[in-house]
């Protein structure tokens, strides 16, 4: 079919829970899109993720019909995980909450290279160390 | 601030949006994500490429990051506000590239499960053919041939170019008398199934619809028990060749690439004297398709456009006619 695309977004959602509240509704439904259908069909494709952040990147066409692919975790979800948090710091400039080595970053920026849109791996691992202190965690070694 | 645009009110929504350099995408999400629940969507500049049908993040010009709070409690949304606000300052001194202003703004309750649907009016196409999104009345007036479609993934909700210019072309079809209960039609890449539908509703006894994608096999099969053609219409998944009975009609709503390289295909498909209808042509393509035509054996007998598309309908050679100059098949 001849797609001609109209827009392109991602929407950071939690696994097999979303619903068609803000930003589904919002960012998709001045697209004229079915949100029920994205909704559903998105907790069905997360639904043994749920408890993740599960980014979906949509694409919608003229037609306003869509698709959507399943993009790799957050970085700061993949940090958290690394860090072994729950959450981020409230005050990232006074307060340190965890640490993740430069190998970690190295890893995440691997995992993430293809959602990043970075030129190269070093620029992606710039990203995430960025990220990473903006959480007050740490980078060392 | 909150109290100023209206936060404090029920069933409204406060939107928090920054501009931000794609380097500093993923901090910005995380900062609006500890504020919004319900999660964050990344708007990146995009370029179309290959004429609108494929399109690249342009990594040059900023993405947009939104975040929304529930307005109901007005000090809860000034706080969430203000410590964004706090986290999104700091991350220059993280060596984040400079990212835009923190901005917000009241978004309305609306019902959002069905707000969408008013993109999707009852839809005149051709002289006879109407569709109608599933949740719309319509009184269906003398000759009229009204589908009943119910918009999702799947491509073809009529609303495009390429979609109509084949509904318009099927409708030729049967004034001209040539759909009959006898004939048989393939769709390839049939999408939502509009056009197999159609083709049904217009008479047609013997429709297969084809398409590689499970979603479309679905909302294929979904629509066509809804508008009564189930008996009539089968679905499955994958392309060409179909290994059926060669057909009177061959529609394919594609893009150009895919007639060009599937036209042989749609040659073997034919009876002799069978028509293609094949869409999503854009203009500048049409040499392209003509040429691979020609090869295959299949002689344009008409050509429609609106806008840069085109539509274009050949004829399969009919038993005993001479062969083309290019052998054919």
């Amino acid at each position: 079919m001849a797609k001609k695309i109209r827009a392109v977004v991602t929407l950071q959602l939690p696994a097999g829970k979303a619903t068609p509240a803000p930003p589904v509704g919002t960012v998709l439904g001045p697209h004229g899109i079915n949100l029920v259908e994205f909704t559903k069909t998105y907790n069905e494709k997360t639904a043994d993720k749920v408890g993740q952040v599960i980014p979906a990147q949509v694409t919608v066409f003229e037609d306003r019909s869509f698709t959507f692919v399943l993009r790799t975790p957050p970085a700061a979800d993949l940090l958290r995980k690394a860090a072994g948090l729950e959450k981020g710091a409230s005050t990232p400039k006074r307060e340190s909450v965890g640490r993740v080595t430069r190998d970690q970053i190295r890893e995440i920026a691997n995992i993430k290279m293809a959602d990043l849109n970075a030129g190269d791996p070093d620029a992606a691992a710039r990203q995430i160390e960025g990220t990473a202190r903006s959480m007050g965690i740490e980078v060392i070694g | 601030m909150a109290e100023e645009d209206g936060t404090s009110a029920e069933g409204t929504w406060l939107e928090l949006a920054v501009t931000a350099d794609l380097e500093a995408v993923e901090a910005v999400s995380e900062i609006l994500s500890r504020v919004a629940s319900g999660g964050v969507s990344v708007e990146p500049a995009f370029e179309l490429l290959h004429e609108g049908l494929d399109a690249r993040v342009d990594p040059a010009r900023p993405a947009i990051v939104r975040g929304y709070l529930p307005g109901r409690d007005r000090l809860a949304a000034r706080r969430a506000v203000a410590a964004a606000r706090e986290g999104l300052g700091h991350l220059q001194a993280f060596g984040l590239r400079p990212i835009g202003e923190l901005q917000t703004r009241v978004v309305h309750e609306s019902d959002w499960a069905s707000a969408w649907k008013r993109h999707f009016p009852v839809l005149r196409v051709g002289r006879r053919v109407v569709i109608r999104p599933t949740w719309r009345r319509h009184r269906r007036q003398r000759g009229e041939v009204v589908l009943a479609l119910d918009p999702g993934m799947a491509f073809g909700t009529g609303l495009h170019p390429t979609t109509r210019l084949c509904l318009a072309g099927i409708e030729r079809w049967a004034d001209d008398g040539r759909l009959t209960a006898e004939s048989r039609v393939l769709d390839v890449g049939c999408g939502s199934g509009i056009l197999a539908i159609a083709a049904g509703l217009f008479g047609a006894g013997h429709i297969l619809g084809l398409d590689p994608d499970p979603i479309a096999v679905e909302a294929t099969a979904a629509n066509a028990k809804r508008n009564g053609l189930a008996a009539r219409l089968h679905v499955r998944r994958g392309s060409l060749p179909s290994r059926e009975a060669p057909v009177d009609f061959v529609l394919a709503n594609l893009i150009a690439s895919l007639v060009v390289d599937l036209a042989a295909g749609f040659a073997r498909e034919m009876r002799p004297g069978g028509r293609l209808l094949a869409s999503g042509i854009f203009v500048d393509r049409e040499a392209d398709v003509r040429r691979a035509f020609k090869t295959a054996g299949l002689t344009p007998s008409g050509r429609w456009v609106e806008g840069e598309w085109v539509a274009l309908e050949a004829t399969a050679r009919s038993e005993g006619s001479p062969l083309q100059s290019s052998g054919g098949r």
